[in-house]
Order: structure tokens, then sequence, then C-alpha cells
């Protein structure tokens, strides 16, 4: 029956669960090439975003959207130290970080967003209606959606599909293939937090005091979303590259908010019932 | 993208005349912010909703409170009170109308609004609403032909197919669906990471409470047309009341659980609507010429709960409205962010 049922409707079987595939960016190893940025728009043939000048160091990207899927910072800062002029200069290659717990994919009121058998998170461009619920759900405001005029898959959603089209081929991602220096790593992800691991210890033996991991399954970022199948090593805070402590998923207090909501609804019907009362 | 960040603090250069840049605008906000986060960035993305939404959700909260109403008085009112209330059917179809349309314009693709119902996930606010409105839809419409068949403004076959209408179990299902219908659409906008949005607890309750007191307000402004007798007409402004009162409350929750975090709302450019609309005139406004109206009778009531009706409804407009406007301004708001992502 169910076969009869999947046949009639061009069902076909999810392809077999993979290792999970992620990104390890290591931003210590970061020069700011911009080439991900690059390689991203290349291979997956996103259109310019135009030219704007932001006047903030060498970022000109400004943030991750619709049509840019890896966006370089550059956190160029001078400060006094006594006498002196210090300076700094963190660069680091967002990107979406495939969630284990992702909250666009839980916002897709179309099931155009899934897991895929590498355990990324993938918009169907064919089945996406452009409700943009996903837009406000993420809590690292990657997703977005696409303006409905313009060439580009107008009106639907767009983020990194972690090269869905490459990893069929065991290809690496475009991004990760094209970085000079291994800043972008792309492997297993369990494997690539083993490594992650061994090159934080490595990095604080050296002095780097303030680095640290952002996604891995121990972190306190990972309380709500889970582990990030994209995750950091920082040289500062996570808010230094405009990552939230915490970010949260808004399924973990909807049923408390609808709670309210349905308190309110019975509350006044239980007062019409009494106001009409019994005249019936 | 560019378009999504918030305006500059200190002014850039003028573009180079002549050709346009391809880009719409240029407005990145220069150098550090209060949040301490990346210069001033936005950390969530600004929502891509318009107009469409706020006025879906008003008129589907209006629709569900109308036939919450028109229900209460239909089942345990007097005959007086279900002849007067009845109307609230007609206005709750009537509401429904333009919702389907509304929210199908909203969409980036239009064309494909059928993929809303090609799954069932009551996880995703969204689809549960999707799903909501299109049940709720035809027994509105439904109740409302039974109405009208009963009193004979509708005849012929299609009249004697509205009498076969089981009016109790319209009621009951169109009740539970209503209630959905008035009740998820605050939750959908705190299921989101925008802080206006997501920091209270009680946004759901609220846009609730303001479905069912502009409902109920149009099920009064409609009976005063149809010949209602005194003492219905205080038992509509008692529920009414009731339904602001609570609305009293919440906003003042809302606003107090959300902290700093309501700036954008409660000042700069929605304070008017807010404060004079939805505040004002949404909730204080009626509750006041309610209060007059008590022992009044004849035509004194009736212009004064029109007028509180009206107010009401105006109000339930303005709550949506400048809610859902401000949330764009505070999906800006890097310490908003940051603050939301603490807790």
């Amino acid at each position: 029956m169910i076969d009869r049922y999947k046949r009639f409707m061009n069902l076909e079987e999810p392809p077999p669960a993979k290792k999970a595939k992620g990104f390890f960016t290591d931003t210590s190893l970061c020069i700011g090439c911009k080439a991900c940025e690059v390689a991203c728009k290349q291979w997956n043939q996103l259109p310019a975003d135009g030219f704007a000048i932001t006047g903030n160091s060498y970022d000109n990207t400004g943030h991750l959207g619709a049509t840019t899927w890896r966006h370089v910072q550059f956190i160029e800062q001078a400060k006094a130290n006594g006498g002196r002029q210090e300076q700094r200069w963190l660069m680091m290659s967002d990107v979406c970080k495939h969630c284990a717990n992702a909250a666009c994919l839980e916002a897709c009121p179309t099931g155009a967003l899934i897991r895929t058998e590498y355990d990324t998170v993938y918009v169907q461009q064919d089945i996406c209606n452009g409700c943009g619920f996903c837009v406000p759900a993420c809590p690292f405001g990657v997703i977005d959606r696409a303006p409905t005029h313009g060439q580009f898959e107008a009106g639907t959603a767009h983020k990194c599909t972690l090269c869905y089209d490459r990893l069929k081929d065991d290809m690496t991602p475009a991004c990760a293939k094209s970085c000079p220096t291994a800043s972008i790593q792309f492997g297993d992800v369990e494997e690539l937090q083993q490594r992650a691991r061994h090159r934080l210890g490595e990095l604080k033996a050296r002095g780097e005091t303030k680095a640290e991991l952002y996604g891995m399954p121990e972190g306190k970022e990972a309380t709500e979303v889970g582990p990030l199948h994209a995750f950091f090593l920082l040289l500062d805070k996570p808010q230094t590259y405009n990552l939230p402590e915490i970010p949260r998923l808004p399924r973990k207090t909807m049923a408390q908010r609808y709670g309210w909501s349905a308190a309110v609804g019975v509350g006044f019907a239980l007062v019409g019932a009494l106001v009409f009362g019994g005249r019936r | 993208m560019i378009s999504n960040l918030p305006p500059a603090r200190e002014n850039l250069p003028p573009p180079p005349a002549g050709e346009p840049l391809s880009s719409g605008s240029r407005d990145f906000p220069r150098g550090p912010g209060p949040g301490g986060g990346y210069y001033n960035y936005p950390v969530v993305r600004h929502p891509v909703w318009t107009w469409e939404v706020p006025t879906y959700f008003w008129l589907g909260g209006m629709a569900a409170g109308a036939y919450v109403t028109a229900s209460l008085a239909q089942n345990f009112g007097s005959a007086d009170d279900r002849r007067a209330a009845a109307g609230g059917f007609y206005v709750a179809a009537a509401a429904l109308v333009p919702c389907a349309p509304l929210l199908i314009a909203d969409l980036g693709r239009p064309d494909r609004f059928h993929h809303m119902l090609r799954i069932f996930k009551p996880l995703s606010p969204m689809n549960l609403g999707a799903w909501t409105l299109t049940a709720f839809t035809p027994i509105a419409f439904a109740r409302g032909a039974s109405h009208a068949a009963g009193t004979g403004l509708l005849r012929g076959p299609l009249g004697t197919l509205a009498r076969l209408v089981p009016t109790r179990l319209a009621e009951l299902a169109g009740c539970v669906l209503g209630l959905t219908l008035a009740g998820y659409s605050g939750v959908l906008l705190a299921a989101t990471n925008i802080p206006l949005w997501a920091k209270s607890k009680l946004l759901g309750g609220l846009f609730m409470a303001s479905a069912l007191s502009s409902g109920s307000a149009a099920v009064t402004l409609q009976a005063e047309r149809r010949g209602v007798r005194d003492a219905t007409l205080h038992r509509l402004a008692t529920l009414e009341s009731a339904a602001s009162l609570g609305e009293m409350a919440l906003v003042t929750g809302y606003l107090v659980q959300s902290g700093k975090t309501a700036r954008p709302l409660t000042t700069g450019r929605f304070a008017a609507p807010f404060w004079l609309g939805a505040v004002g005139a949404g909730t204080l406004l009626p509750l006041v010429l309610h209060l007059f109206a008590r022992r009044r009778d004849g035509r004194r009531l009736r212009s004064l709960s029109t007028a509180a009706a009206v107010c009401s409804m105006a109000g339930s407009l303005a709550l949506r409205w400048s809610i859902f406007e401000a949330g764009k301004d505070s999906s800006r708001d890097q310490e908003a962010s940051f603050d939301l992502s603490r807790e």
C-alpha cells in the first residue's frame, strides 16, 4: 500500500546517511585574501552584490546573505597601551553554521529546508515558496530571501549548501578548496573537532590565551542549536565576530508562548459564557 | 543584503555622480557600536515581510474574535443575544476573504503558495497557520451561510444546502480553529530571533487578546445596525472590556519583560502609533467609553458603543503594525541581539 503510494507520488527513497561533513574555520590562519568569497561566488554562480564602500577596514561585503555565502570579516583595531599604540587585525571567514538543531529548518513550513545525508542543512530551490520565515529565525543572520526581481532564483531563500553538488562527487567545497592557508578545513565533523582541540592546545601553549573554539559539542553555544557543523577557532570573544553567546533555538520557548496564548483564549471563552450565561 | 544594514552613524561621502550603483543602498554603519560586536552590524537578518503580514494578522484575528463571540452568544445567550450576535458569523467570513490573498502576496514565490500544504508540520507556526486558515475559512463561510439560510436571506438550492450545516459542530470546530488562528500569529513572530518579538513570553497572548477585543467590537458594531436591545449591548460591552483589560495587562507585561529591547517600539517613529494607537485607542479609550456607557441607554449607549468598537478595532491594527514594523528596526539592534542570546 505504502509502496504503491510512493510509486504513485514519485517518492524516492532518501540517500543513505553518510558521515557528517563540515568546516573547521581556523581564524588564526586567515589572511583575509577573500579567495573563499570569490570561489564560492564562482562555483555557485552567485551574482555580484554591487559596489559599496563600508569604511570598515577591508570589509566591503558587509554581511552573509542570499547571494553571499562566505563573508570575510576584518577586525582592525588600534588601542593605546602606555605610550605605544597597539594594533590588531583579526580576520574570519564567516559561513552558514549547519547547526545540528537548525532554527531555519524547524521554521520552514514547506519542507524545502532539509537535512542531507551529509548532516548539512540545504534549501531545495524547487520547493521553497519564499515565505521568509527562516530569515528572522536564524540566530546567526545567515539565510536570506533573494529579491523577487532578478535573475538568481528570485524570491526563494538561499544560503551555503556546503557545496552539496560537489560533495555528491566526493569533492571539497569550493571555499575550502581555494583557501591558501588551510584556514578553512573541510572533512568529517568528528575528525575536524579532534583537530580543532589539538590546534587550540597548540595556540594556548604559544601564548594565545584568548583563543577559543566556537560551536563544539561541549561549548555553551551548543546548548540550544547543538554542535555547529561549521565551527570556528576564534582569537577573541565570540561577540567580537558578531557571534551570539548562546544562539537561541526558537522551538525551545514556543510551548510556553502558545500556553499564554491559549490561556487568554480560554479565559475569554469563560468570561463570554458567564456574561451571556444561562439566558438561553 | 546591503540594504538591510542600519543607517550610517557618520555621513559617508556621496556616491560618485553618473551611473547609479547596482546595489540600492549604501547605508553601512561605520565604526564600533554600543553592542561591542563586529562594527555596528546586525547579528540577525532583517525580516523580509511587508504590510500584508500585519494586515493579515489583524483581519484573521478579528475574524476569529467575531466568530468566537457569535458562537458564545449562540450557545449561552438569550434569544436577543443570539439574533444580534449572529452577524458575527458574517463579519468573520468577510474578514477572512482577504486573508489568504494577503498571505500569498507576501510570498517570494506566490505561484507556489500551495507548497505550504504539501506537509503538515505544526512545529512550524507558519505551517500551522496556513492549515488553520485553510480549515477555518470554509467553516466560517458555512456557518455564515447557515445563518443566512435561517433568516431567509439565502434561498434556493444553496439555502437548502446551507441548512444542512450542523451549527453546533461548526461553532465548536470554528472556535477551536479560530482561537488557533488568533493565537498563533504572536507566537510566530516570537519564534524568531528578532529581539523585540522574541524576548517577551507574552506576544502570543497579547495578539490573542487584541484579536478577541477587536473581534467582539466588530460584533457590537454590526449588532447596532440590526436593532439590538440595550441589555445585549451591555453584555457585549462587558465582554469587550474584559478583553481590553486583558490586552492592557498583557501589553504592560510585554513591555516590562522586553525592557530595553522595546526601545524601537516605545521611542522614535513607532512611539505615536504604539502609544496613541495601540495602547490609547486600542485599550484605554474603549474601557473609558464603556465605563461611561454603563448606565446609559438608547442612542447615547449606541453612540458610545460604536465609538468604543471603532477605537478597539483601529487600535488592534495599530498594535500589529507598530510591533511588526518596529521589529525590523529591532533586527538592526546589535546590543539587543547579544542581550537576547545571553539569557
